[in-house]
């Protein structure tokens, strides 16, 4: 939980939004290869990462046979038949994949515990960077990723991150991880303390968004109909159930919510949003937004009984609230 | 049609005349009957030693054991362990998830127990977590302690790096505790390492915090855990467990940890062999006679178990509705078979009633409850009835509520 008076957590926001500052950010990460490997993601994932050049990378996410978003994930091309995919729990890919991976001539394994990623954020990122990095990185496009080196060791550096922000993530191997961090340490910028500030915190003022949210919508309803590439592709899992989805129109909304009260602490994650005392959804979960000075979250509600502006209560304390748009700044 | 849906959205656990209680009444029924039965124990505990350091320090000391050993074995089957358990909760790398699994576990079993609240704080150096209920307020003092030394263990088994060893490198205070009168429980845990702390013993387990500890005001407290409000607990990382898985877990768990693992340092405080089950039965007993002193806890029950009028005031049968409600209520499965005026007998396999959880059967549950339902006859129906467990050592045993002539009635 995060609170306005948490000044250790709003330095770690401020450092981000302002200047610089960098963490421990190792997802979970499916090295998949093979000649199948990009056919395969393809089956999966609702768009055609077969467009992804090499060395770029792809937002998307993966559906069940209904349609409904069970993952979202980095697709990372690292050669022409070689992918990372960095996603929130890769044992879960693995289950996924074996099931899916019938025909494909393909290998994949969770190199999680081999691999450690550390996140650089903020404006002043690039000039980080570039006083770490043997090679610049001024030009790297968004969702670029090349191969460079820190002191000697060998990194991959991708322009990206989870906070809005310019911003970087370094791969580097386990067993260089203490140096790294160490050379990170040596750059002077913030290391960040608080994980629920760039777990939630900061990518939730800026629309984005955990897995856990979209769960059980369709892309459609979590507002990433544009990534679904029904034209471009062939069949992927879940794209009937999809189709038929779009037809029908959107059973939820996924939407932003604020709380007019001081803090949250009785609103936990799925608590119930209610209109006038009838429920019409589920908050999914509430943080402390430094930027914007407000108790925010996201929110799955009835379409059309909840359009923006609509008061709600939230909680077993009926905390009130408004419907806003899934971002704040 | 709408009727339909809804009937069949709702479960409920039958009385003897045919109501329904309802899952989520049943289920705080179930978490008080074990709490009761655990502060019965703890009461036990006192008269068998009057030294509150001794005790504590004891069944802490266990307690702590007993949590290491459940996930002990070999560096690969611990590995193993805590992988099913990342695997079955979603807990991803970047949580630093081996560091703070004490307090990823915790969680979830608090609010599988009800004991509702929130996780104040979660940092690599710090966890803050209070808690506004608890279902085993009333069993006291050294239970609170005993908790403190249960999630020692489970940060041990994980946090020090250091297979088989037991690191103990967080200071865990339970600085506030709802069974000692304050209006939270609030645990904390800081690493030692980060806030320059010592080693602590059983007894340090009660301090305050290094760091300032946050206060959540009155209004906006909680009453029940995410099951109870929301229909389902949801972890931090997304996994959702049903309210019907979490009443399954807390029927089990909440044996293990509130009466199996206190039970195995409280039957070495008999100073004297047999003093453990003499206390235990007169304890107990006691107890039962207190349920229904006053003469609106048999009217309530009446209505709560809707029995009919047609049944009188001294008939067996209102025992053992009593009885089939605190069983059904614990997801324990019997049979009637006997249910008139003239006595009833209830069948349980002897595995169900003693194992709520399959690896730790507890004898002192029949003993327990044999004890505490013969004292509690006598002033919810009268003293001409009693009951009794026959076939305790069988495969099935049969609670008998009948008449009997005892002219010591001990």
């Amino acid at each position: 939980m995060l609170f306005k008076d948490d000044e250790v957590a709003r330095a770690d926001a401020f450092a981000v939004r302002n200047s610089a500052g960098w963490y421990r950010w190792t997802h979970d990460t499916v090295d998949v290869a093979g000649p199948d490997s990009t056919a395969l993601l393809d089956k999966l994932l609702v768009n055609t990462v077969a467009l992804c050049k090499v060395g770029r990378e792809k937002y998307t996410t993966m559906l069940d046979d209904n349609g409904r978003i069970i993952d979202d994930l980095m697709a990372i091309r690292l050669e022409e038949s070689h992918w990372w995919l960095s996603t929130l729990y890769g044992p879960q890919m693995i289950k996924w994949l074996d099931e899916h991976k019938q025909g494909f001539d393909v290998s994949y394994s969770d190199i999680t515990a081999t691999v450690d990623m550390y996140s650089v954020q903020g404006p002043r990122s690039t000039e980080v960077m570039d006083k770490l990095l043997d090679v610049p990185v001024d030009d790297l496009k968004r969702f670029q990723i090349v191969d460079a080196t820190i002191a000697g060791i060998p990194v991959h550096v991708d322009r990206g991150g989870f906070t809005g922000e310019l911003g970087y993530e370094l791969y580097c191997s386990r067993s260089d991880s203490a140096r790294i961090s160490e050379l990170l340490r040596s750059t002077g910028i913030r290391e960040l303390q608080t994980l629920e500030v760039f777990v939630r915190s900061l990518p939730m003022e800026k629309g984005m968004a955990l897995r856990q949210d979209y769960h059980f919508l369709t892309p459609f309803e979590a507002n990433l109909g544009w990534s679904v590439h029904f034209d471009k592709k062939d069949d992927f899992i879940g794209r009937a159930a999809l189709e038929k989805a779009q037809e029908e129109g959107p059973r939820f909304a996924f939407v932003g919510v604020e709380i007019e009260r001081e803090s949250y602490e009785d609103i936990c994650q799925n608590e119930i949003v209610r209109k006038r005392g009838v429920p019409v959804g589920k908050c999914r979960q509430m943080i402390y937004g430094y930027t914007v000075d407000k108790n925010i979250g996201f929110a799955i509600v009835d379409a059309e009984k909840c359009p923006i502006g609509t008061k709600v209560t939230i909680g077993p304390n009926d905390s009130p609230a408004v419907i806003v748009a899934p971002r704040w700044c | 049609m709408a009727l339909e849906q809804k009937v069949g959205l709702h479960r409920g656990v039958e009385t003897a005349f045919g109501k329904l209680i309802p899952e989520k009444e049943a289920y705080s029924y179930c978490l008080r009957t074990i709490a009761a039965f655990s502060a019965n124990i703890f009461q036990v505990m006192r008269i068998l030693n009057d030294d509150w350091e001794d005790r504590t320090e004891k069944i802490c000391e266990c307690a702590n054991m007993m949590n290491c050993a459940a996930c002990s074995g070999s560096e690969g089957q611990l590995q193993q362990y805590l992988n099913d358990f990342y695997d079955e909760w979603n807990i991803p790398e970047f949580v630093d998830r081996e560091a703070w699994i004490g307090a990823i576990w915790g969680d979830y079993g608090d609010e599988a127990e009800d004991m509702a609240g929130r996780v104040i704080q979660f940092t690599r150096n710090r966890v803050e977590k209070e808690l506004d209920s608890c279902p085993w307020d009333i069993v006291g003092s050294e239970m609170c302690n005993m908790t403190t030394a249960m999630f020692t263990a489970n940060f041990d088994i994980a946090a020090g790096g250091e297979h088989g060893k037991i690191t103990n490198d967080v200071a865990l205070n339970m600085c506030e505790a709802r069974g000692c009168g304050n209006p939270h429980c609030r645990v904390v845990a800081e690493r030692l390492d980060a806030y320059g702390l010592d080693h602590q013993g059983w007894l340090d387990h009660r301090g305050a915090s290094t760091a300032p500890v946050h206060d959540t005001p009155p209004e906006r407290r909680v009453k029940h855990a995410e099951g109870l409000r929301s229909g389902q607990y949801t972890q931090a990382f997304g996994e959702e467990q049903s309210f019907e898985w979490q009443y399954n877990w807390v029927a089990q768990m909440g044996w293990v940890w509130s009466v199996s693992f206190p039970l195995i340092a409280i039957r070495d405080m008999e100073k004297n062999e047999g003093d453990f089950d003499r206390v235990l039965s007169i304890v107990f007993a006691t107890a039962g006679k207190n349920h229904f002193i006053d003469p609106f806890a048999r009217e309530g029950l009446r209505t709560w178990l809707d029995i009919p009028r047609e049944i009188g005031d001294n008939d067996p049968r209102v025992m053992g509705a009593y009885i089939g409600a605190i069983m059904g209520c614990q997801l324990v499965p019997f049979e009637w078979e006997a249910f008139d005026k003239d006595g009833v007998t209830i069948k349980v396999s002897t595995d169900d009633f003693n194992g709520r959880f399959p690896m730790a059967p507890l004898d002192e549950i029949t003993a327990g409850y044999e004890a505490e339902w013969n004292g509690a006859i006598k002033t919810l129906v009268s003293p001409e009835w009693s009951v009794w467990i026959d076939g305790k050592d069988d495969e099935f045993q049969f609670i008998q509520i009948g008449r009997k002539l005892d002219s010591r009635m001990v």
